[in-house]
């Protein structure tokens, strides 16, 4: 449906994005191992584009199939990014 | 609507003849423009052309910049050095306000989205000029990062373009996504002047929320370049 209007999912989301905002530069600063902190910041940045897209941008009350129109074609670059990380890793093995 | 018939009479009584025809001609309309009555199609609802139009170009932009975030991937995967000796390092506290500014701005369309499907013509341009005051504000931060605004920017403490891999990248990137933000400024003015000549009065909204798909977009790109070419250490693996 167009117009859905949900003042305060729409302030939830902010919170949200606010604190992972703050989680992200934190994780950052930890200075944990670099495999954990990628795999938190991939994580991190996922959840906030995928809060953008779903109730900001109204994903969520679109229909099913124009979801998946736009949630396809943009997993793509995510997807060939996964196929090169795991080419590199391979290279990298003590072959 | 309640609401709706109250604020279409304070908009009319203010703004005399045109929103009137507004206000009366449409209040009963909340889908979108009188040119774009359809049937619900049975697979993309009531979502209007223009909006299918607008998410086929985020797609195709979306892959845009994942070229460019790939590009960036594998030189800086490749790379033993990633930064080299007399180059700066990127601020992330500075970024991370930027990217909070970014968020705002979001928030502020849709709260001007919302007004205009509650036909609110007020807050609609209060919170449309907000969103665009955030657009503003991010490219003078981006300025002040490039080129300095009181203190030195990176270009000065010698990150230059064509140098290395990590400048040249990070000024691709970074420029393309202001380059829509700067797009998204413009285009959100205009939306504000047609707004403020009555176009959008009486909860004629669908030109607001495609509008705001584009601005929310630039803001969803920001939050993935933040993460991988601002938050990412420059330690290696």
């Amino acid at each position: 449906m167009a117009s859905h209007v949900n003042r305060k999912e729409y302030w939830t989301i902010f919170g949200v994005l606010f604190v992972l905002t703050i989680l992200e530069v934190g994780v950052v600063y930890l200075g944990i191992a670099k495999t954990t902190l990628m795999i938190a910041l991939t994580g991190l940045a996922l959840v906030k584009a995928a809060c953008v897209g779903l109730f900001f941008m109204h994903l969520k009350h679109e229909t099913s199939i124009l979801r998946r129109s736009v949630a396809i074609p943009m997993s793509i670059p995510a997807f060939y990014a996964l196929i090169l990380i795991a080419e590199g890793a391979w290279r990298r093995l003590p072959w | 609507m309640s609401t709706s018939a109250v604020s279409a009479k304070d908009a009319a009584s203010k703004h005399g003849g045109a929103a009137h025809h507004g206000a009366h001609g449409h209040g009963h309309d909340v889908q979108g423009d009188e040119h774009e009555h359809w049937q619900p199609d049975a697979h993309y609802g009531t979502a209007s052309l223009g909006k299918i139009g607008m998410w086929f170009f985020l797609c195709s932009d979306a892959l845009s910049f994942g070229g460019l975030l790939l590009a960036y991937g594998i030189l800086r995967g490749q790379s033993t050095k990633w930064i080299n000796p007399g180059e700066p390092e990127l601020g992330i506290n500075f970024t991370a306000a930027l990217t909070f500014l970014l968020i705002c701005s979001s928030v502020t369309m849709v709260l001007a989205h919302a007004a205009a499907v509650e036909n609110k013509r007020k807050e609609m341009l209060l919170f449309l000029g907000l969103t665009i005051l955030g657009g503003a504000l991010f490219l003078t931060g981006q300025y002040k990062e490039y080129f300095g605004l009181g203190g030195p920017g990176l270009i000065e403490e010698g990150l230059i373009f064509g140098h290395s891999a990590y400048a040249s990248t990070f000024y691709l990137i970074t420029s393309f996504h202001g380059c829509h933000v700067l797009t998204g400024v413009i285009y959100l003015t205009v939306i504000f002047i047609r707004a403020l000549l009555g176009q959008f009065d009486g909860g004629k909204h669908n030109h607001i929320e495609i509008a705001g798909l584009f601005w929310h977009f630039v803001d969803l790109v920001w939050i993935i370049v933040f993460t991988f070419v601002y938050l990412v250490p420059n330690t290696p693996s």
